[in-house]
């Protein structure tokens, strides 16, 4: 699977949830896909998404659907700190780690993950793990960590490596972001019990 | 008996709008942190809260998004995590505008016996100023009470200016100790 197929199936599912993502190709290409007020893009933070998500899930407002990261492994393994953190504050998030074994934004330089087993180390801090490797897995595995609210929830999905061609820059002044993602926010909980 | 400066500096985080405080420990600090427990009716270290981080651009990353729902987070650590933390402030809490109250404890100066934690801890404010952090210095020359009055006001300027605000505070000849 490619980044950007896994990233528009991930755009569908995660509509209405706060959705912390990547900096560089991963931002760009969710954002090409989809660009939708939920999204809160770092723009040049490498390794925080998980820093930021666990943050976040501290005093969602009540009723507002469970916060996603989307990362990489090349950020994750910028600052593994945010599995033991997680593990030990255990918020309610779901931690979604495309992996393809790069630093994909970097000249595809090597990361650790051909080596080191993300899923194992994200368990052995004490989060529930899960592993996709297609279209299908990635939806049935995204909805069972969804359902897991005692420990936060961990999804590694190994993908293809290389970037979508011709995917513009994301030339955004980051106070937009914290904008219209916080406007967002405030209503999320409403929105997501409606009928 | 606990510090009467330690005490003034939890009880003005918490007569602030701080809503969490994350730490990372330093013996200089720990009276600060644990009179923030006690206050807040937690022991050993942890309390509703308060928690224990792993590092300082964690901290920054989690305590800054608290501001995302609205609340305040602050960091309470040692100067010499600066270093650690830069990337993380610039980047997210600055470049997003993020409200942060940081309260750190400083290492590089008067009373201070570790000769390797100067290289990091003396060049702090300017490292700060450099990277357009604003921050104020507390020290001996004025009492706990002041101190407590400007931890309180640096938490107010982080919400009015919508930025990170740092207050450094050298517990040298105070009552409290630097290392």
């Amino acid at each position: 699977m490619k980044r950007f197929e896994a990233l528009r199936i991930l755009a569908e599912l995660t509509d209405e949830h706060p959705v912390v993502v990547t900096c560089a190709a991963t931002s760009r290409e969710l954002a090409s896909v989809k660009d939708t007020d939920n999204h809160l893009y770092l723009l040049d933070s490498m390794g925080l998404v998980g820093s930021v998500a666990t943050g976040l899930a501290l005093d969602l407002p009540e009723g507002t659907p469970k916060v996603i990261g989307i990362e990489g492994d090349g950020s994750l393994l910028m600052n593994p700190n945010v599995l033991p953190t997680g593990g030990y504050i255990k918020p309610d998030t779901l931690l979604i780690v495309l992996d393809n074994e790069v630093y994909g934004s970097t000249a595809g330089l090597p990361t650790y993950s051909s080596e080191v087993n993300l899923e194992k180390l994200a368990a052995a801090a004490g989060w529930e793990a899960g592993r996709a490797e297609d279209a299908e897995t990635l939806t049935s595995q995204y909805k069972r960590l969804l359902e897991v609210t005692d420990k936060p929830a961990f999804l590694h999905v190994p993908i293809e490596a290389g970037n979508a061609a011709d995917i513009p820059k994301l030339l955004i002044d980051p106070v937009s972001i914290t904008h219209r993602f916080t406007r967002w926010l405030k209503t999320a909980g409403e929105r997501a019990n409606l009928p | 008996m606990a510090s009467a400066y330690a005490r003034s500096v939890a009880e003005a985080i918490w007569a602030s709008d701080v809503t969490r405080v994350g730490y990372i420990p330093s013996v200089t600090v720990a009276p600060v942190i644990n009179e923030l427990v006690e206050i807040d009716g937690g022991d050993d270290g942890v309390s509703t809260r308060v928690t224990p981080l792993s590092r300082e651009e964690e901290a920054v990353g989690v305590m800054s998004s608290v501001a995302l729902n609205g609340g305040l987070g602050a960091i309470v650590m040692q100067d010499n995590g600066f270093g650690n933390a830069l990337t993380a402030l610039t980047t997210w809490t600055l470049s997003y505008h993020l409200p942060l109250l940081i309260f750190a404890n400083t290492r590089g100066s008067l009373g201070e016996y570790n000769s390797m934690i100067h290289s990091i801890s003396t060049p702090v404010p300017r490292l700060l100023e450099a990277t357009g952090i604003h921050y104020l210095e507390l020290d001996r020359r004025s009492d706990a009470e002041d101190w407590g009055d400007v931890v309180k006001e640096a938490a107010n300027h982080a919400q009015m200016t919508f930025r990170p605000v740092v207050v450094l505070g050298s517990f040298w000849n105070t009552d409290g100790k630097v290392a």
